[in-house]
């Protein structure tokens, strides 16, 4: 059908023939097979579409202006800033993709710790030039090759957050080109030209940006944010290595890993309450016995080789690894009273120390997340939350068994009861339950159990046990869990996007994605 | 219904042993991003030289891999444009040492594969290249100059031998062009009393245009008759001085063949490595300060390209797991010291390192056709590497590879940049000669 | 039926009224906005009976006028446009401390003495702003976003999950409580996030009771210290304060930090008016910071020694022409008693330390970065002196937020509210600070009264934005109209 060509003239006279594509070639690069998380799943296999135009904007202005014709030809559109997921890329036909890698800039304010970046600069990136000023962020899970802005804006959860804070408050200032072509402002930009900031004035409006998730371009593009740069310590962080074993070495007067082996699962959560309770640390994790294998495995199948030799359920059962990160933010006194603090604390509940590498290349700098498709070639998280360690110990049990009933297609894991840590000194925690499935070795029985898996059970488990899933929207049906959340919370978010996209063009058909899905296929009944 | 061969090996010609490579990509971009623990910040960040410099994802290994996945299941024909994606990449590997970071995929062998199909489907590769192919065919060389003059520059001062364990494979830019490399390399090899031997008339194109760009019948002529010459010369060693010639030899060679390097019945070994071992038995004496503060140009085929080539075939099964266990080159075993350790012992040689170096090191630009098919991409790539290259304060960039040095040369004088390219057998010879 | 008699169905008949006397006391409070009278009072004892005022209001398109505090500082409450005080002073049930989790559930009518009371029992506390007055409600200080004396903690806000009653009458959970089930739910509502894509916590922080009604809110509780060191950091001008207070807040040191002039420190630790206060304002520094560091946890010595020692080091090293005290000259003792005052609310027996010099105050408050604020000192001081302010009188108060990386900078104009020349010339300056503020970046996040009119005709697309919000969850404009930009 492509766009019409008034329209696509418009578009070229923005940012010039070299950054705008109608081209199938072109656009097939923007294939929704290659969205990271959400990959194999009905979401890309039914719903993910290619682009029919992509667009490289080098400006808010070049933003705008395609957003104002996309208002008046009523053209679909969708930003992608490293298009990581597949609600990144089209999840309906004849969408104009536009594609914001060019605006790459970034500017930190050392004194005052934030940073401004645009939705090209990643994780890693702003990682660098922060410790380098002895500052830091949190990389979210989601991985280093995250946009900083993208991933603000819809996820950033980390073991890193149990000092650095829940995303959300880790957003300042906001420059947001809304779905209808207007240029918002929020926090300290409302009223003068800096970042700083991000509340208000009055009620604040980064609470229609972002909730517990984002809407991923829904309500139109954000260009350039403020966020955080937390107080850090001042050592280098030295890389090491070369591919695939680089790792930054940590200055261990200043940072230190620690495993320990506890003796039972109650034992693991009691310590890690008790470490938040003592305000002690940098992050505190409990380790799935998976992760354990895939990471002294040189490759996919050299892990199956130790998977299959490993005790599995038994194992799964007795491992338990609590892993914390200490930091002497103040002073290597520091580190070392948090370390006697943790040995205490450690002892109490019958916890040992173990051997423990003093590098890191999984949660500081490289968080990494694209080793997760290592085992299977697949991988999608079910569940994620951020509430009490208790409830999150309850969920990940209720998720590991309802899991035997998908288990096969899902890959086993033995009851793993996911993976948790402390969010906030402990005064919350994480859970977050990930699954994985052979892609080829299916047939289409066991597929439409995936994806029913992901877009009916999880959501119906989540309102049986009254759990708190991020992936509520992105992989729920609206219609099904709306109701049951608040209540009727989609109510509000519906009413919120009709105002403020009111051509309803900003990545259609979110949030209605999987209300989508479920009209079209039916193995996704509830 | 899947496509992905269960029975499957290595071999190129063959594009749907690497369907699952490109299937299972899932867009993390490590083939784009300097690897995140090296990770500087915006600037110098990413390592894939199209992708910098055409920024649609089209022009990144995971575009690539997701068109010709299109190309194959018929949604699209050839145009101009898919060749353009396709051949504006210079095969660095970036993208492969990147992705192999994390998985255990193949990106290069999707791309090397796709240009042999292109070629093969007769819609590559772009003229410039073929009329490579046609001066190889008629000259043996690239540039159609006459293939008598090929020992042309061979001074009077080296004398190589009529038999010795080491033949020295000049190669076309050497011997042609970039001269003083031969020569420099010639005459270290007579002060360290090495004995070597060449092959004159017998020596052709190492088949590098041709093989990366996808023409892999006509390059099968060059390796069949390069190995036999090296052969009947009894060489146990085939050494060069040229990145291309290294990594062609060393592992495009045996892949064509079916075989393993260690297989080839000699070994390939590169200048660099062989002064390296010079250095380390104390046999190698420096008779000459430089000085002058330096910056080392990994070349992408001496470097993360450079692992030997292990022939395999077997089945891959569930979860993706290969029986037997698939060798994965990661680029890990580069030859990355061995230049830097010479140019630290050079007496007077300060080394200083640029941000994207080893397997994340940034193309010069002139590989896999693109010098000859897309002049001023190549010229573009070059002048970002020295962008990099001023920011460490040095005087020079050093290079081990003629086609390096013609790039980075170019983009200099067309700069006028104050900036420096010599070759290492320059510096090299320099340094130890009497 | 008429308007009074489903209200008394409502709440109760006793807990109604309409009588002139119990309406005045609604119709103003401590701030310079004119006073507005209200056509009822009414409080409720529950959810469900705010929820059919609402309804009702919605009815009859009558404003609500949410309150909780017994005290109103700021003009947010005083009715613009008549309509119905929901005061919900009888909703002040602290319905659980959960020690496992430090978090603790309370309702809109629970005041800091209270709470703290309270939650000391468990040998808890809450974070305060400074020394709040006794009968605030804790609620509206964290709906308000007052700055906590704390910058310690970098997810500051301890504000989780609420239940509220939104403008149409629903009722409505917010964050991880609007799980189904709740709360016998997995989920303990601790969470403050979502649900959805909507953080609904946040536009009712901040929004001055325009966008619904808490009935309960979640909050993060913190253990009680067992050791407490207290510090004092005199400055002859507020320009050598800046870097001190950057460096030590960016190495993590101490809980309680805020600077303050001396004016204002006098007011709050003069023991008797005005003699204490005239001797304190002769010796005391102009600037001091107070920094105390504290230990909760494990090994609690030996915490405050290792943060004692980086802070002295600081002080030697960086700042060796800068002292650093244990204790404050003039005020023996006060060391040891500021980490318990600074804990709790100021004491209802005494008068509220704001009003002591005058028996009134105006605040003006911004946010900024710390390293524009001796330029706002002297604009301010500059601004007030053209209008004949005794600027020596002129308080103020900097407390660091979030380590440093902003701050809450906050100028005490104290007058005599019933001299009317003082009066006036307050309503004039504070109206060209706040102009001259905005213009140098200033930000008022909390815009009230005169302030708001010149923030929102500033910030054009928020404001629009704003009221698109507003009018999706009220668009009968019944919540605390007039306020804000609604």
């Amino acid at each position: 059908m492509g766009l019409m060509k008034e329209a696509y003239q418009a578009l070229e006279s923005i940012v010039g023939p070299e950054y705008v594509s109608e081209d199938p070639v072109v656009c097939e690069a923007y294939s929704p097979s290659r969205g990271g998380h959400g990959k194999d799943t009905a979401v890309e296999t039914v719903l993910g579409e290619v682009p029919i135009c992509v667009i490289l904007p080098g400006s808010t202005e070049e933003v705008q202006k395609i957003v104002k014709i996309c208002n008046r030809y009523k053209i679909s559109f969708v930003p992608a800033s490293t298009y990581w997921v597949t609600h990144a890329g089209p999840r309906a036909s004849n969408v104009l993709l536009i594609d914001l890698k060019r605006m790459n800039r970034m500017e930190i304010d050392e004194k005052n710790m934030y940073a401004v970046v645009e939705p090209g600069v990643i994780l890693s990136q702003l990682q660098e030039q922060a410790m380098r000023r002895g500052l830091y962020i949190t990389v979210g899970g989601g991985g280093a090759q995250a946009s900083v802005l993208a991933n603000l804006l819809v996820w950033s959860l980390s073991p890193l957050n149990y000092k650095n804070g829940l995303p959300n408050r880790r957003l300042l200032g906001v420059e947001w080109v809304s779905a209808d072509g207007e240029i918002l402002r929020l926090g300290s930009l409302a009223t003068s030209n800096s970042y700083f900031w991000g509340e208000g004035p009055g009620p604040d409006l980064r609470g229609i940006l972002r909730g517990y998730i984002g809407w991923f371009g829904g309500l139109g593009i954000v260009t350039k944010i403020g966020t955080k740069l937390l107080p850090f310590q001042p050592e280098r962080l030295e890389p090491v290595g070369i591919s695939p074993d680089t790792t930054l070495q940590l200055p261990t007067n200043r940072m230190r890993w620690c495993n320990f082996t506890m003796p039972s699962r109650e034992a693991l959560v009691n310590a890690m309450y008790e470490i938040g309770n003592n305000e002690i640390g940098a992050a505190v994790t409990k380790v799935p016995l998976i992760w354990r294998y895939r990471a002294r495995a040189k490759s996919k199948d050299e892990f199956w080789r130790l998977w299959e030799k490993s005790g599995k359920e038994d194992e799964v059962a007795t491992f338990h690894i609590l892993r914390v990160l200490l930091i002497g933010y103040t002073s290597e006194k520091q580190l070392e009273y948090e370390e006697r603090v943790l040995m205490d604390i450690i002892k109490e509940y019958g916890g040992e120390a173990r051997r423990t590498r003093q590098t890191d290349e999984s949660w500081l700098k490289n968080a990494d997340s694209a080793r997760m498709w290592l085992t299977a070639g697949t991988y999608m998280s079910v569940y994620g939350h951020v509430e009490t360690l208790a409830c999150s110990l309850k969920g990940g049990e209720a998720y590991a068994k309802r899991k035997r009933q998908y288990t096969p297609p899902l890959m086993d894991d033995f009851g793993e009861p996911g993976w948790f840590q402390l969010t906030e000194n402990g005064h919350m925690g994480y859970l977050e339950f990930l699954t994985h499935w052979e892609p080829y070795e299916i047939d289409e029985k066991g597929r439409h159990r995936v994806d029913e898996w992901y877009f009916i059970a999880g959501p119906k488990l989540d309102i049986e046990k009254g759990l708190y899933n991020f992936f509520n929207i992105t992989y729920s049906p609206l219609y099904l869990v709306g109701p049951e959340y608040g209540p009727n919370y989609h109510v509000w978010m519906l009413k919120i996007k009709e105002a403020l996209d009111p051509n309803g063009i900003s990545n259609p058909p979110y949030p209605r994605c999987i209300d989508e899905l479920v009209e079209r296929c039916d193995w996704l009944k509830y | 219904m899947t496509k992905i061969k269960k029975e499957f090996n290595l071999d190129v010609t063959d594009i749907n042993n690497f369907r699952y490579d490109a299937e299972r990509c899932v867009g993390c971009k490590g083939c784009v991003w300097v690897d995140h623990i090296y990770m500087p910040g915006v600037e110098f960040g990413i390592k894939c030289p199209s992708l910098a410099r055409y920024s649609f994802d089209a022009y990144a290994a995971y575009g690539r891999e997701k068109i010709i996945l299109g190309l194959l299941d018929g949604k699209y024909d050839y145009t101009a444009r898919l060749l353009d994606i396709l051949y504006k990449c210079t095969l660095c590997g970036a993208c492969d040492a990147g992705c192999k970071r994390n998985l255990d995929l193949e990106p290069l062998l999707v791309l090397e594969a796709a240009r042999v199909k292109c070629v093969r489907d007769g819609k590559g590769p772009m003229p410039e290249q073929k009329k490579i192919a046609e001066n190889i065919d008629k000259s043996h060389n690239r540039y159609g100059s006459p293939h008598a003059n090929r020992s042309k520059w061979l001074p009077k001062d080296v004398k190589p031998a009529t038999k010795a364990d080491i033949v020295y494979f000049v190669g076309c830019a050497s011997s042609y062009v970039h001269t003083e490399i031969a020569q420099a390399t010639a005459r270290i090899l007579t002060n360290t009393n090495t004995k070597f031997m060449l092959l004159d008339s017998e020596e052709w194109c190492c088949g590098y245009p041709l093989y990366s760009t996808g023409q892999v019948d006509a390059f099968k002529k060059q390796v069949e008759h390069n190995i036999e010459a090296v052969k009947k010369s009894g060489a146990s060693t085939v050494l060069v001085s040229c990145a291309e010639g290294y990594k062609t030899w060393k592992v495009d060679y045996p892949k064509l063949l079916g075989k393993s390097t260690d297989d080839l019945g000699f070994k390939v070994m590169h200048l660099v490595e062989y002064i390296d071992q010079l250095i380390k038995d104390g046999s190698l004496r420096f008779n000459n300060q430089i000085n002058m503060k330096v910056t080392y140009h990994d070349p992408c085929n001496l470097g993360r390209l450079s692992e030997p080539w292990v022939q395999w075939e077997g089945r891959r099964g569930k979860w993706g797991v290969t029986e037997p266990p698939k060798p994965i080159r990661r680029g890990t075993y580069g030859i990355y010291e061995p230049p830097r350790e010479i140019l630290r012992s050079i007496p007077g040689i300060e080394l200083v390192e640029m941000v994207r170096i080893r397997e994340n090191a940034w193309c010069c630009g002139a590989g896999a056709g693109v010098r000859d098919a897309f002049r001023d991409f190549a010229l573009w790539s070059a002048g970002e590497r020295l962008k990099e290259a001023k920011t460490t304060g040095a005087e020079a960039i050093v290079v081990c590879c003629p086609h390096c040095k013609e790039n980075f040369g170019e983009s200099i004088e067309a700069g006028k940049e104050k900036i420096k390219v010599y070759d290492i057998s320059e510096l090299l010879y320099k340094a130890v000669r009497k | 039926m008429q308007i009074k008699e489903k209200l008394k169905q409502a709440v109760g008949a006793e807990l109604v009224s309409d009588s002139p006397g119990t309406l005045k006391a609604y119709s103003k409070d401590y701030s310079l906005l004119p006073p507005g009278m209200s056509n009822y009072a009414v409080l409720p004892k529950s959810a469900e009976e705010v929820q059919k005022v609402i309804k009702i209001a919605n009815e009859h398109l009558i404003p609500v006028i949410p309150c909780s505090s017994e005290v109103h500082f700021t003009g947010s409450t005083i009715p613009k446009q008549g309509g119905i005080i929901l005061d919900l002073n009888r909703m002040n049930r602290i319905p659980e401390i959960d020690e496992r989790n430090r978090k603790a559930k309370i309702e809109p009518g629970v005041t800091w003495k209270e709470f703290q009371a309270a939650l000391g029992e468990h040998n808890f506390m809450m974070m305060t702003p400074l020394l709040p007055h006794s009968k605030k409600s804790v609620l509206t200080s964290l709906l308000e976003r007052e700055p906590l004396i704390n910058p310690r903690y970098e997810y500051g806000d301890p504000l989780l999950a609420m239940e509220i009653v939104l403008p149409n009458g629903d009722l409505f959970k917010t964050g991880s409580a609007s799980a189904p089930g709740y709360p016998q739910s997995f989920s303990e509502g601790a969470q403050p996030q979502g649900p959805g894509t909507i953080d609904f916590y946040r536009l009712l922080q901040g929004a001055q009771g325009t966008m619904g009604v808490v009935t309960w809110a979640n909050v993060k509780v913190e253990n009680l210290p067992k050791i407490s060191k207290t510090f004092f950091i005199p400055f002859p001008e507020i320009e050598d304060a800046i870097e001190p207070i950057y460096r030590i807040q960016r190495r993590r040191i101490g809980y309680e930090c805020f600077l303050m002039d001396k004016f204002n420190l006098a007011l709050i630790v003069a023991e008797r008016q005005p003699e204490d206060f005239e001797s304190l304002i002769a010796t005391l520094p102009p600037w001091i910071l107070i920094l105390i560091l504290s230990a909760a946890g494990r090994r609690p010595e030996e915490r405050i020694e290792y943060e004692e020692e980086a802070l002295t080091e600081i002080m030697k090293v960086e700042f060796p022409f800068l002292e650093i005290w244990e204790a404050l000259p003039g005020v023996p003792g006060l060391e040891m008693q500021l980490p318990q005052m600074l804990k709790k609310p100021w004491p209802e027996e005494v008068t509220y330390w704001k009003f002591r010099h005058k028996g009134a105050c105006q605040d003006l408050f911004c946010i900024t970065t710390l390293d524009r604020v001796p330029q706002f000192v002297t604009v301010v001081g500059e601004i007030a002196g053209r209008h004949g302010y005794d600027v020596t009188a002129l308080g103020h108060y900097v407390q660091p937020i979030e380590f440093g990386a902003g701050c809450h900078c906050e100028f005490n104009f104290y007058y005599d509210p019933q001299n009317p020349v003082e009066v006036e010339r307050i309503k004039v300056l504070y109206r060209e600070a706040v102009e001259n503020l905005l213009n140098m970046g200033a930000l008022f996040t909390r815009p009230y009264g005169i302030s708001s009119d010149l923030v929102y005709s500033r910030a054009t697309s928020y404001t629009v934005t704003l009221r698109k919000i507003k009018n999706i969850f009220d668009p009968n404009n019944i919540m605390n109209p007039g306020n804000l930009c609604f």
